[in-house]
């Protein structure tokens, strides 16, 4: 399908974000192609407007309601791709930066760094804004390092700080805790039959104010976990269960040193179908709000957070 | 065709003093359920008798036929004068193998009869609640006979079928593939394919992947429906599983119905995309 062109547009202001992304969309209509916005609300609207001649042949979507989940989102973009091909997709994508704890805010700086590589064949152009105004300092630096190319005050040049996709994700690993604390409750995995795990996640899961289908997504990605650590891990292995704030807590440990193949980009890349490896993983991190993966000198932990007040099946895939 | 108060019973909790029936839709289901009925029936060394099998082989039965265990009224004793079936005929033949076997000290006996043939013709009905009256007389009031009637579900009509439920007490199922504390998998025959039940995990693969492979033997290609109404766990790689198995079917799905809202959550996450040859079937 031809490489994908991710650019970062910092722009200073209202009629400076037009000046980017009128041109930007108006090329993809001249161009043919699949014109698609994602942008926050107030970016929708003066779109909307000053695009008044060609809107219907451009699909919108509300950036608050597009980008709940890294992975998720990921996923959506996806499926767009495969639903527009053959036509290329023509994009004007625009994060929500505001109101994320700083755990959540690295999930979505990353996943910026992912698109490189999700849709790096995919002929895609993304074009994604950042106002540097509205907007903290550190998010628009992150923003030339997610971005292989840059279109600032007119001017489209490459980003000279950009930092491919793997390296990215493994300095964001770099950073990650994993202390636990010691009311944390813990069963040792001694057998294949999971039931017993099950039974004890899906319960404290519920009595931590999960709802039944939240309770229920935890199970099966705290299955697979413990399903993998028990095929390719090493003795002892277990799971521990706390809650932490507004999260519950849920980390699976094994003895030995899981290093996978695609490093810090594992289970981020979608699979085509569940028959290809990396399938489970990727399932996971759909499953549970966020996985964090450490491998270490004292064995595998894979912990995974999962919102106690989680909307279930919330997937904010309308469009406007 | 279940009538209030007819209890389901899989093969293996027949008891004696049971009068069960099987409305079977295929040879497959007939052999499947009536032949673990004689196939028990003789490893327990107890008499095993069928009605009505004409001269095809009996379901369950390996090798030649052991003949103090097993006897095969042949359908020339169930007709009459006049050369045509006959309740009055067919169960005296058999209240004598009966007596005979209780004669020899058999603790247990088992009848596999198929009583299609009294439904064909005019008053089939009436001929065949006669059959029943007499089975009920037999079977009932025993210590040591269990008896299963079976019919061609497509030589009877609805009322016939319902007739047939109200003259039983108990309605025969398959015995379980597989069954453990966890996950049980059973046959089914309307539509083709299995029912699971419980939890199924990475430690159960291999047991639905045998299950499966036996329907796919007998389909000729044809759908396999999988009845998921009581799972209510299915780990990630069984997802993965079922999608390999679909693959080797090239064309023919697997019909996933009754899927329960948690396992359909999970389904929609991971996007029927993901799982080509994988379709969702009849809900609720």
């Amino acid at each position: 399908m031809g490489s994908l062109e991710h650019r970062a547009f910092l722009y200073d202001g209202t009629e400076d974000f037009l000046t980017g992304a009128v041109p930007f969309l108006r090329r993809g209509l001249e161009e043919d192609r699949a014109v698609v916005v994602v942008a926050r609300a107030v970016n929708v609207a003066v779109l909307q407007e000053a695009l008044d001649d060609c809107r219907n042949h451009i699909e919108f979507y509300q950036s608050e309601k597009f980008y709940e989940h890294p992975v998720r989102t990921l996923n959506q973009y996806q499926y767009l791709v495969q639903e527009k091909s053959p036509r290329r997709v023509f994009a004007l994508a625009e994060p929500v930066w505001h109101g994320h704890e700083p755990r959540q805010l690295m999930e979505w700086i990353r996943y910026e760094s992912l698109i490189n590589e999700v849709f790096g064949d995919s002929g895609a152009s993304a074009l994604c804004p950042y106002d540097r105004v509205g907007l903290p300092p550190a998010i628009v630096e992150e923003a030339r390092r997610t971005h292989p190319l840059l279109l600032t005050a007119g001017a489209a040049r490459r980003s000279d700080r950009y930092v491919p996709p793997k390296a990215f994700g493994a300095g964001c690993d770099r950073g990650l805790r994993f202390d636990r604390p010691p009311t944390a409750e813990y069963l040792p995995l001694e057998s294949d039959d999971l039931h017993e795990l099950r039974a004890f996640v899906g319960e404290r899961a519920l009595a931590h104010g999960l709802d039944a289908l939240a309770a229920g997504n935890l199970m099966t990605a705290v299955n697979e976990i413990a399903a993998n650590a028990l095929q390719h891990g090493t003795p002892p292995m277990g799971v521990w269960v706390w809650p932490d704030g507004d999260e519950l807590l849920c980390e699976i440990g094994d003895h030995g040193f899981w290093r996978p193949e695609s490093g810090a980009l594992t289970g981020f890349l979608p699979p085509e179908t569940a028959l290809q490896r990396g399938f489970g993983l990727w399932t996971v991190r759909l499953l549970v709000d966020l996985l964090e993966l450490r491998p270490g000198w004292d064995g595998t932990f894979v912990r995974l957070h999962v919102r106690r007040n989680a909307r279930p099946g919330s997937h904010g895939d309308r469009k406007l | 065709m279940e009538t209030l108060g007819t209890v389901r019973r899989p093969v293996r909790d027949l008891r004696p003093g049971d009068h069960a029936w099987l409305g079977y839709v295929s040879q497959e289901e007939r052999r499947h359920v009536v032949g673990a009925f004689v196939r028990d029936g003789l490893l327990a060394r107890e008499k095993v008798i069928c009605l009505g099998a004409g001269d095809e082989l009996v379901p369950g039965v390996v090798g030649p036929p052991p003949e103090t265990l097993l006897t095969v009224v042949p359908p020339a004793r169930l007709c009459g004068g006049d050369g045509a079936p006959d309740p009055g005929t067919a169960m005296a033949a058999l209240a004598a193998e009966v007596a005979a076997a209780e004669a020899l000290g058999f603790r247990a006996i088992r009848v596999a009869a198929d009583l299609t043939w009294a439904l064909r013709g005019a008053d089939g009905l009436d001929r065949l609640l006669c059959c029943e009256r007499l089975l009920e007389q037999t079977a009932r009031p025993s210590a040591q006979v269990t008896v299963v009637c079976q019919f061609d579900r497509a030589a009877c009509s609805p009322d016939e079928l319902a007739a047939v439920g109200g003259a039983h007490a108990v309605l025969v199922d398959p015995d379980p593939e597989f069954e453990d504390l966890v996950l049980r998998i059973t046959r089914t025959f309307r539509p083709r394919g299995l029912a699971l039940s419980g939890e199924l995990d990475a430690s159960r693969h291999m047991v639905l992947d045998q299950a499966l492979a036996m329907v796919m033997a007998g389909g000729h290609g044809a759908e396999i429906h999988l009845d998921l109404s009581g799972l209510t766990f299915i780990d990630l790689g069984a997802l993965n599983m079922l999608a390999e198995v679909a693959a080797r079917r090239a064309g023919h799905a697997l019909v996933l119905d009754r899927m329960p809202a948690q396992l359909r959550a999970v389904m929609e996450t991971v996007g029927w995309s993901m799982l080509p040859g994988l379709r969702l079937g009849v809900q609720g």
